[in-house]
């Protein structure tokens, strides 16, 4: 027809596959995969046995998380006569949703997607990202549950004790790259030193504020099988359990990209800055996404070695030292780039 | 013992439990065995599956009496040719008259391997096993007639890896191949 | 704990629907509850009162072995203490050998010791082990339930069973040491010995683990004793109180051992506790492999019962086999308690016979059951989140209390 010029298709078509394919919803999908099986096989190997292994024995039982995923994707739907049905039915997708879209904001490349050019992709991903928890207290509420219901409570406190320290985190490393793109403090990162040499506390405190949000051991506070069966999850069955089991994975991996690219050097060693889909962002994605996925390996890994805090001791730490570590990274990004520079 | 209460300071706490934690990820430590791929042979003296020597059997009922759950009932049999019974006419309840005598069946889905009946008996005549990992699909394998019950138990997993469990100073428990 | 200080009367004006109090039903098919139902009053996340709600593995073991014969209670009083088989065993026999007149060689005396300490270090695992997971390490979950394993492995070894060993008969034990046990039992307990500093890092002294027991659940001295309290419990609220040291039973009163007590008896002094005497049994393990006497595992009266056949398996194989006398037991007329020390505390036993071939009264009283006030007493005023760790620290276990 002419109308529509041909480079805007191959953008187009560039931009679905950055969407779906890399580092979009197939690479979650296998990301999230081998993460579980990982988890798994970390732990199972602290506590000195095999872990996953006859779904798949020549492969370490590495397809163990998609034989469950195909199981829940079987099994019966179960929604509790009073529940809230339409939130119950739409939160975990929409927690899903959220934490996936957020994916759009993280460019893993100096090649980055033209359909949602921007320079403050820093603030859209996080945005999106801070979103996601209010889907896990809908969760929650939804369900008519107590247990679900504390659970979200919890949820609800958590997520206010430790969104001010995480977000002051990142207005540290903003300080010190003086931008909202993650591509341009890459690139700063790449012509000086990684974020973590240049602010350590607010590496710390972006690890903790992982840990918490994602609700990895020590801060698996939601979930307490102890206490509160499965906390939001205590009604889930089937696709939507696994879904809103899957959620957390996600944000471990939206989180474990933000904190590659702010504090390790983004795509480090690979300096080629050129637009261009293999070295612009293949290369240094797949650099971007092990690093990443070093990162998840080592959040997970502390599963094997932590009891759970309890729910004041998390949010009193939240609001003192985590805090006090936040307030202190930023006076020392400030202090940095005032004497420094 | 308040030496033993003293609380560690939280740094060297973290540190020291993050170290062993990536201690034990590190080294080879694995303790489990790889059931059913390998199975274990157990020591002569385990209480499995049990069978009972047709001749030497008495048909004295002791070890129906010393049976806790009741799992063993006697059925009535008749002493043939070479000391082995066969079985007593349909109907026949009680063992009376000429070569009758009975004979201990074990009721699978009572029975609690306590071996009391075992050491009961005055002459020795159950033949113990160390199977122990039968499963029973029908219900009426539980409760086998006496000649089913007579045929030795066997051992599921025949291809598997025969291993000894030792005890092992690094891992607590180890395997050697058997014997 | 919370300053402010509920008036249980108060409790009677909750609103059903809970408007006032939010009330959970944790059990009896939840994760942290075991075979119990515990209602919990909450008032935010505080526990305004808890209500345990037993009874729902009572599996009538008095009844049902007052119309046995004497000797089938054996495998009875076991499947209710399972962690504890040997100790209930015990319990059981000594009161029956009581009432019989008989006492065991003292070989047999120290193989009953052996069995029973090897057996309180597998149900102190089980207890470290089931409070772990009920603060969220399955690591600790794991490892104790593994090291479990070569403590069991002996006891296979020894009594050919893994768990419910029926080992202890009146009048003695059912086998002799095997060959190799003394060099395997060394074994393992140096392993054993070596895992206590892995379990300190990664649980005893672990900072989250330190943050979550300390100072929860405190139970006083004087609370403890008002209470009925027994076992490690007990002790760990620093009362000096062991059967095994103040009326000691079948070898105890010849090894030397010590009895391991703490000051503030909160939740982490009774974990310290088990450890404690995780480290006591090892050297009372050692110390009566070394020094068990020679001579045979069974009392004269039950020996000169038996017929040629189980004599010659007795010099062969070393094992007892029963004598008629076995099933057809008729303790004299008369009534008889004895008390044990069991891995969650004493058991207590009383039967009375009136020479007929069943009990004429059995009664038993577990460990768990005299343990149970500590619910209602401690967890008030504590966090939803310290239950789990209250109930976990105790080592309750609800088949044992309902029997």
């Amino acid at each position: 027809m002419g109308i529509i010029p041909i480079p805007l298709i191959i953008w187009l078509i560039e931009d679905l596959l950055y969407l779906i394919i890399f580092p979009g919803l197939v690479t979650i999908l296998v990301i999230v995969i081998v993460i579980i099986w990982l988890e798994r096989k970390i732990a199972a190997k602290v506590q000195m046995r095999f872990g996953p292994l006859w779904v798949s024995k020549k492969i370490g039982g590495a397809l163990q998380s998609l034989a469950d995923l195909l199981r829940y994707s079987f099994q019966e739907v179960i929604i509790p006569e009073k529940a809230d049905k339409l939130a119950f039915i739409l939160a975990p997708g929409l927690m899903f949703a959220f934490a996936t879209i957020a994916l759009i904001f993280i460019p893993v490349g100096p090649y980055y997607s033209v359909l949602f050019p921007s320079y403050y992709t820093i603030l859209f991903s996080l945005a999106l990202i801070i979103i996601t928890p209010i889907f896990a207290i809908t969760v929650g509420w939804a369900s008519d549950n107590k247990f679900s219901f504390i659970g979200a409570l919890r949820e609800g406190f958590l997520l206010i004790s430790y969104e001010v320290p995480f977000l002051l985190s990142v207005v540290s490393m903003i300080i010190i790259f003086r931008t909202y793109d993650y591509i341009s403090a890459v690139q700063s990162q790449l012509s000086f030193l990684p974020g973590i040499i240049l602010n350590p506390l607010a590496a710390l405190t972006m690890l903790i504020v992982m840990i918490r949000t994602t609700g990895r051991f020590p801060f698996d506070i939601t979930e307490a099988d102890s206490e509160l069966v499965l906390g939001l999850y205590t009604e889930y069955s089937a696709l939507f359990f696994g879904v809103g089991m899957a959620t957390p994975y996600v944000e471990l991996y939206n989180f474990s990209l933000i904190f590659s690219l702010l504090f390790l050097g983004g795509w480090w060693p690979f300096t080629l800055n050129v637009m261009n889909p293999i070295y612009g962002l293949i290369l240094p994605g797949i650099i971007v996404v092990i690093k990443a996925f070093i990162v998840m390996a080592i959040l997970v890994f502390l599963r094997a070695v932590y009891p759970r805090y309890r729910l004041d001791q998390a949010v009193r730490s939240g609001w003192s030292y985590v805090l006090l570590l936040s307030v202190l990274s930023v006076i020392l990004s400030v202090g940095e780039v005032v004497f420094l520079r | 013992m308040s030496e033993v209460r003293k609380p560690r300071d939280p740094v060297t706490g973290h540190v020291k439990a993050l170290a062993k934690g990536f201690k034990y990820l590190v080294e080879p430590n694995r303790m489990t065995l790889d059931y059913p791929a390998e199975t274990m042979k157990l020591p002569p003296n385990y209480r499995g599956f049990f069978t009972v020597d047709d001749k030497k059997c008495i048909g004295c009922s002791m070890c129906e009496m010393v049976c806790p759950p009741e799992a063993i009932t006697m059925v009535p049999r008749i002493i043939g040719e070479g000391g082995k019974t066969i079985p007593a006419p349909e109907g026949e309840k009680e063992a009376k008259g000429p070569k009758r005598t009975k004979r201990p069946v074990v009721n699978w889905g009572k029975c609690i391997f306590c071996y009391f009946c075992v050491d009961v008996c005055p002459v020795d005549a159950f033949i113990p096993t160390q199977v122990h990992d039968l499963a029973f699909e029908k219900d009426s394998e539980y409760r086998p007639s006496y000649e089913e019950y007579l045929k030795p138990p066997e051992e599921p997993y025949k291809n598997a890896k025969k291993v000894v469990s030792k005890a092992d100073l690094k891992r607590g428990v180890g395997y050697d191949p058997a014997p | 704990m919370n300053e402010k200080v509920y008036n249980i009367d108060d409790l009677q004006n909750i609103n059903v629907d809970g408007e006032k109090y939010i009330i959970l039903q944790i059990g009896p098919s939840h994760p942290g509850s075991g075979h119990m139902r515990i209602k919990v009053w909450l008032d935010g996340d505080i526990i305004v009162k808890v209500d345990p709600d037993i009874g729902f593995v009572h599996r009538t073991s008095e009844w049902l072995s007052e119309r046995r014969e004497w000797i089938k209670a054996v495998p009875i009083v076991e499947r209710i203490m399972l962690p504890d088989t040997v100790h209930a065993n015990l319990a059981y026999v000594l009161t029956v050998e009581k009432l019989l007149g008989i006492e065991p060689p003292p070989r047999a005396q120290y193989l009953r010791s052996l069995v029973a300490e090897i057996n309180r270090i597998t149900s102190h695992l089980y207890g470290i082990g089931i409070f772990g997971i009920f603060l969220g390490s399955s690591t600790v979950y794991m490892w104790a339930f593994g090291d479990r394993e070569p403590f069991i492995d002996l006891m296979e070894m020894l009594t050919g069973a893994r768990i419910t060993t029926s080992y202890i008969i009146p009048g003695g034990v059912r086998w002799d040491l095997p060959n190799g046990f003394k060099e395997r039992a060394e074994t393992v307990l140096q392993y054993m010995e070596r895992r206590l500093k892995d379990y300190e890092d990664i649980w005893v002294k672990n900072p989250v683990v330190q943050a979550r027991t300390i100072n929860v659940g405190t139970l006083k001295k004087e609370d403890a004793i008002a209470l009925g309290v027994v076992g490690p419990n007990l002790r760990a609220s620093g009362v000096y109180y062991d059967t095994r040291k103040h009326q000691p039973y079948a070898a105890y009163s010849n090894i030397d051992f010590e009895v391991p007590t703490m000051k503030n008896g909160d939740s982490y002094d009774r974990l310290l506790i088990r450890v404690e005497e995780i480290k006591q049994s090892i050297r009372m393990i050692r110390q009566i492999l070394k020094d068990i006497p020679e001579g045979k595992i069974v009392a004269d009266q039950i020996y000169n019962q038996l017929n040629p056949v189980m004599k010659k398996n007795y010099e062969e194989k070393k094992r007892v086999m029963f004598p008629a006398f076995m099933i057809h037991m008729r303790p004299p007329a008369g009534e008889a308690a004895a008390k044990v020390e069991a891995g969650r505390g004493e058991i207590f036993f009383y039967i009375k016979s009136t020479g007929d071939k069943y009990p004429y009264r059995f009664r038993w009283v577990t460990p768990s059951f005299r343990n149970l006030p500590y619910f209602t007493h401690v967890a008030v005023g504590h966090r939803l989140a310290d239950l789990p760790t209250i109930y976990g620290s105790i080592d309750y276990f609800p088949p044992e209390a309902d029997r």
